[in-house]
């Protein structure tokens, strides 16, 4: 992609000033006004962040490479964003900011949910027989596709180990649905953890440490969904307080040296306590809350202390640019969708086997040592297509009028993609 | 500071005029160097099991797939080519085998003994002891021995993919071939016992050995040697039932093996007399020798290999000394300096301490300015608030960014301004040397703030006739940035620790450009300033010592300056001032032969500052290397907690300066990252001074220099906000 495009794009990708984004996906349009020519007042730096974020979580899932939730910690980063977004947004009065939130997060969610929950339904599941959380209790349950006070329920094992997709597909699919559920009670709470923020700063922001020091190392255990959530709460707790903190200057006021070291402290001492305590992938953080939430937070303290406030890419990020914009404008939907089509890939590559040159044992084993290398070159066009197709969702829910491929291109131009 | 931030834009000018392709090579040789250093102790790792050894030994499985005949058959398997064969010893014949070897202990005593009693036997060799003690094999070959394949690294190779048991095989073949110069037919799996113990996981991999065309060999008896289970059961276990033959085994390596050598020692006669005959296993069978020799290029692939296992193991062990003395030298150079220090700060600090009567004569203060239109009136205007008398001159050293005017418009009494041509700092101090009408000189950089009871303090050593120079004491006054930090950590061990330490083995490097006081009458008995090297600043106090004079510390002379915010800018300064200290260490070496006071600098002095400042610095890279090599092939517990032993050796350290100097310990915590990124930088660029120095950079850097002052002026290079004091160069984090 060339650079030249870029200084008027910006301005119209992000039309409908003032509509609050779903924090940590979809930017927003800043407070300052739009300025003709001189892209908005966007910050550049925050949105690649959150488009390096989702790539790691493609990627991640995909190759499901353990040392990427070190190299990356793509939910800090984003919960962070979020918070730092909610914070500015909570100037105006709290519940229609929530309001506002959640309408933004639902639609995209229920296109989602209507397409899987077909395809599970299709595919046998009975959420009254399901084994591990059948009854009443797992069809109330199902109202978490609609909304996500909880994770939603899905089954363990769906269709046969031989059809076309491997049977632990549901648990793929609606697996990254617990960031919904997160993120809700995040934005639910963030008035409250402003007004806490703002009284006591430095409590508010690493009490949700303390917390995963006593929730996520079995020091105390709840049981369930409801330890899961707040589990998940108290390890992101401190990167979306942190987005408060980033917000309201906080983090700019500390000294530099002291915000670098203190967080490299920290986080050697995540990866000490990972060391100590590996999960079943190693060194996949994910596992072990309280590595996580120490790396996370010593990672965004710098990432957001570093923070220079690009009003557009720097240098040979440039050519970056559209891909950022768009991966900005349908975050959710490229979220939701991509580990679905991460499955999705695999009987569409299995297809080649039945080609007339891939008979040999050899073609087959050169097939087989490289699949892992098809599937991610397959399924980001297959996110490129289910943008298209599903991606406008995002736009009704934020009440704009829709877009089919929001790359931050003049609509019109030759450059649109389909 | 003019000529400092001349040459200072020469340098960058040299070094980036070209960057693309100059800063690149200079960096590469450290780079090979250090992967090289790398690349051996990962070889050495490797066969030191250390690398990619898997440990794991798998449970008995159950035996229906293996053949019926091969479980009631002999010892010796046969799977070549579709065969499912077995073969016994004949009766009267014992076939000893040794597991594990060659071990630089007990084989040689082993081969010993089976000597002194005619026996041969067959040692199955590991690929890593082949590597290490390739010797041992090559006699086992010469004394008509059979070697047989034990695997690289002895792992379980049921667990391993066929990938690896290729290269297990292919890997100890070439072991032996490098040793011996034969190839052998023979092997016998890890961790193997009987024929009868075959499984159903253990049964397929021997299986496809044989199509690799070679024979597994396992055994009748078990000796359990490696048990020491005492001299008697060794042998009771080893001696097969009524006259029949038998593959017995044994180790000769992976502990204490003097049992065996001692049950050889009676087994072997015993069972001769007995008619037992002992021989490898192919005379036993009456078969072909097992061994074929090598040729050509498989050979010398062979001899290549064990040559650089070898040097590997030979350099490591030279890193490993070299690592020692390191560590002496760090640890011994930090004791030093804390009781030195403390001796330091306990004299001047004493009651009623002086240098002699209070000196209160008035004193010329030179401030040599190349464009420091931004700092300059902030300089002066603290040297306005000085306690003691003064008169100021500014010599402007061609600046281009209207410097001298802003001087002369701040139109203050006292103050003169003299104006040159660019012509870099030691001809500005010079010629503020020869207006200035006193005879106590201080020199400070025009990006500098004194405090009012700094030149009164500084000036205060020379009631003691012998003082020719005082150094003074830089602070780093931006130091909330993290590069900031550390170089506030860097200045105030520097000037508190390192300074206190050379003022009592009189043999301090540098006055800080920044903060410095001269007697003229010394300074003109050495010649004045000198543009020969890079850094003045030790070449002007060398030159004091080996004049005689007295070079001393006065702590409460305190000078503020900026400290390089971008590691580009701290790269250039650190660049100019540990290759300027090698230059002047190179001017002065004749001091090493003098007579006098010179003499006992040369002797003293010299050799402790180079061994600090320029040698040390070399080996420093060293303990990167085995932290990164430890942390990562392990024992990595055992290193982090060294590094963390060190660490907290430096942080006892810094905070004995930072109380000395009455410094918050805040900045304290950015030692650690300090010492994980700054430190390497910090000798990256004393190796590329180094690497400057000896390609006769000496010469190339001077006409550098000369077409970089030219430019200077032209405004090619960004104006650098600091070019602070110099001096602190801590050798070693």
């Amino acid at each position: 992609m060339t650079a030249h495009g870029y200084p008027t794009s910006a301005a119209i990708s992000r039309g409908a000033a003032g509509s609050a984004g779903v924090g940590g996906w979809q930017p927003e349009v800043a407070a300052a006004p739009v300025t003709a020519g001189g892209g908005s007042g966007r910050d550049r730096y925050l949105d690649l962040l959150r488009s390096t974020a989702l790539v790691r979580v493609v990627v991640y899932h995909l190759f499901g490479w353990a040392w990427l939730t070190v190299l990356f910690p793509s939910m800090g980063v984003m919960f962070a964003l979020a918070g730092s977004l909610m914070a500015r947004s909570l100037s105006r009065p709290a519940l229609s900011v929530i309001r506002g939130r959640i309408r933004r997060l639902l639609p995209p969610l229920w296109a989602f949910s209507a397409v899987a929950l077909a395809l599970m339904f299709a595919g046998g599941w009975n959420p009254v027989k399901d084994p591990d959380n059948g009854g009443i209790w797992g069809v109330l349950k199902l109202i978490d596709y609609v909304i996500p006070v909880g994770a939603p329920p899905f089954p363990w094992h769906i269709g046969s180990k031989s059809g076309l997709l491997e049977d632990t597909w549901a648990v793929q699919a609606a697996g990254p649905l617990w960031y919904l559920r997160a993120y809700l009670w995040f934005v639910i709470a963030s008035p409250l953890l402003l007004w806490a923020f703002r009284r006591a700063p430095w409590p508010t922001l690493l009490a949700p440490l303390g917390l995963t020091a006593i929730v996520g190392t079995g020091l105390v255990t709840i049981p369930g969904e409801t330890g899961n959530a707040v589990t998940d709460f108290a390890v992101y707790g401190g990167c979306w307080v942190l987005g408060f903190a980033h917000h309201d200057g906080l983090l700019s006021r500390i000294p530099r040296y002291v915000a670098v070291s203190g967080s490299a402290l920290l986080m050697a001492f995540g990866l000490w306590w990972a060391s100590g305590h590996l999960g079943p992938d190693g060194w996949d953080l994910n596992d072990i809350p309280l590595a996580q939430a120490s790396w996370s937070f010593g990672f965004v303290v710098i990432l957001l202390q570093y923070s220079p406030s690009w009003r557009e890419l720097p240098g040979r990020l440039r050519r970056w640019d559209k891909l950022v914009t768009l991966s900005n404008n349908r975050a959710v939907t490229i979220y939701l969708w991509h580990n679905m089509l991460i499955m999705a890939t695999v009987p569409i590559i299995d297809q080649v086997y039945n080609l007339p040159f891939m008979q040999s044992d050899r073609a087959v084993g050169a097939l087989d040592s490289t699949y892992m290398i098809w599937m991610f070159l397959l399924v980001w066009p297959l996110i490129g297509l289910t943008i298209l197709a599903l991606g406008w969702i995002e736009d009704i829910a934020a009440k704009r009028s829709p877009r089919l491929w929001p790359n931050g291109v003049r609509r019109g131009g030759s450059r649109r993609k389909a | 500071m003019a000529s400092r931030t001349s040459r200072h834009g020469s340098a960058p000018g040299a070094l980036d005029g070209s960057p693309r392709r100059r800063l690149p090579m200079r960096l590469l040789l450290p780079l090979l160097v250090l992967l090289a250093l790398m690349a051996m102790l990962m070889l050495r790792g490797y066969v030191h099991s250390e690398i990619l050894a898997d440990h794991r030994v798998r449970p008995e499985a159950s035996a229906a797939k293996v053949p019926d005949k091969i479980l009631d058959g002999g010892p010796v398997i046969d799977t070549r080519s579709g065969r499912t064969t077995s073969l016994r010893v004949p009766a009267h014949h014992l076939v000893l085998t040794f597991d594990d070897g060659p071990d630089p202990t007990w084989t040689p005593k082993v081969l010993d003994v089976l000597k002194k009693h005619h026996a041969h036997a067959v040692f199955f060799v590991t690929g890593t002891m082949t590597s290490r003690y390739p010797d041992l094999v090559k006699r086992m070959v010469a004394e008509g021995h059979e070697v047989g394949l034990h695997t690289f690294n002895h792992p379980d190779l049921s667990y391993q993919s066929t990938k690896r048991v290729d290269w297990e095989l292919s890997q100890n073949q070439l072991a032996i071939t490098g040793a011996a110069g034969i190839r052998t037919s023979l092997f016998r799996p890890p961790y193997s016992s009987f024929a009868d113990a075959m499984d159903d996981k253990s049964w397929p991999v021997t299986e496809y050995i044989g199509t690799r065309g070679y024979i597994t060999v396992v055994n009748d008896t078990d000796s359990e040697d490696w048990k020491k289970p005492g001299v008697d059961e060794i042998i009771r276990r080893a001696t097969p039932h009524g006259g029949k033959g038998a593959i017995v085994l044994m180790h000769d390596s992976g502990g204490d093996r003097h049992q065996t050598v001692r049950a050889l020692d009676t087994f072997l006669p015993t069972l001769q007399r007995q008619g037992y005959e002992f021989d490898n296993l192919t005379e036993a069978l009456d078969a072909p020798s097992a061994h074929t020799p090598v040729t050509g290029l498989d050979l010398w692939q062979g001899k290549a290999w064990i040559f650089l296992v070898q040097a590997s193991d030979n350099v490591t062990g030279v890193l490993v000394v070299a690592l020692a003395v390191i560590g002496s030298l760090v640890i011994g150079r930090f004791v030093l300096m804390l009781v030195l220090s403390a001796a330091h700060a306990r004299r001047v600090r004493r009651r009623g301490f002086s240098w002699g009567p209070p000196v209160t004569e008035p004193v010329s203060v030179l401030v040599p300015a190349y464009n420091e239109a931004k700092c300059i009136e902030n300089t002066v205007r603290s040297l306005m608030a000085s306690e003691h008398p003064i008169e100021i001159l500014v010599v402007d050293d061609g600046s281009t960014d209207g410097t001298a005017r802003v001087v002369e418009a701040m139109g203050l009494p006292n103050v003169r301004v003299v104006r040159q041509l660019n012509a870099g700092k030691p001809a500005a101090l010079n010629r503020g040397l020869a207006n200035a009408r006193h005879d106590l000189i201080v020199m400070m950089d025009g990006d500098t703030v004194f405090e009012p009871a700094t030149v009164g303090e500084l000036v205060q050593p020379f009631a003691d006739p012998r003082v020719g120079a005082v150094a003074g004491n830089a602070k780093v006054g931006n130091r909330d940035s993290l590069i900031g930090a550390w170089q506030h950590i860097e200045y105030v061990m520097g000037f508190n620790l390192d300074r206190r330490m050379y003022d009592l083995l009189r043999c301090m490097p540098t006055i800080p450009g920044a903060v410095g006081a001269f007697r003229r009458s010394a300074l003109e008995r050495v010649g004045g300033m000198s543009d020969d090297t890079l850094a003045e600043d030790t070449d002007i106090t060398m030159a004091m010592h080996r004049d005689g004079w007295r070079v001393v510390y006065a702590e409460n002379a305190r000078a503020w300056t900026e400290a390089p915010e971008t590691v580009q800018q701290l790269w250039s300064q650190r660049y100019r001032w540990s290759y300027g200290t090698m230059q002047a260490i190179w001017k002065h070496r004749r001091a090493l032969v003098d007579k006098g006071p010179s003499g006992r600098f040369g002797r003293v002095g010299l050799p402790l500052v180079s061994l600090f400042m320029v040698v040390a610095p070399l080996l420093a890279p060293l303990i990167d290397v085995f932290l990164l090599y430890g942390v990562i092939f392990g024992p990595t517990q055992k290193t982090i907690l060294a590094w963390l032993g060190v660490l907290a050796i430096q942080v006892v350290c810094a905070a004995y300066a930072f109380r000395l100097d009455r410094e918050r310990m805040t900045h304290l915590v950015s030692l650690p990252l300090q010492q994980i990124l700054y430190r390497q930088l910090m000798y990256v660029v004393l190796l590329q001074s180094w690497i400057t120095a000896l390609t006769g950079g000496r010469l190339r850097w001077q006409k550098l220099r000369r077409t970089g002052v030219v430019e200077a002026p032209g405004g090619l290079i960004p104006r650098q906000p600091t070019r602070a004091g110099s001096g602190d160069r801590r050798p070693v984090g």
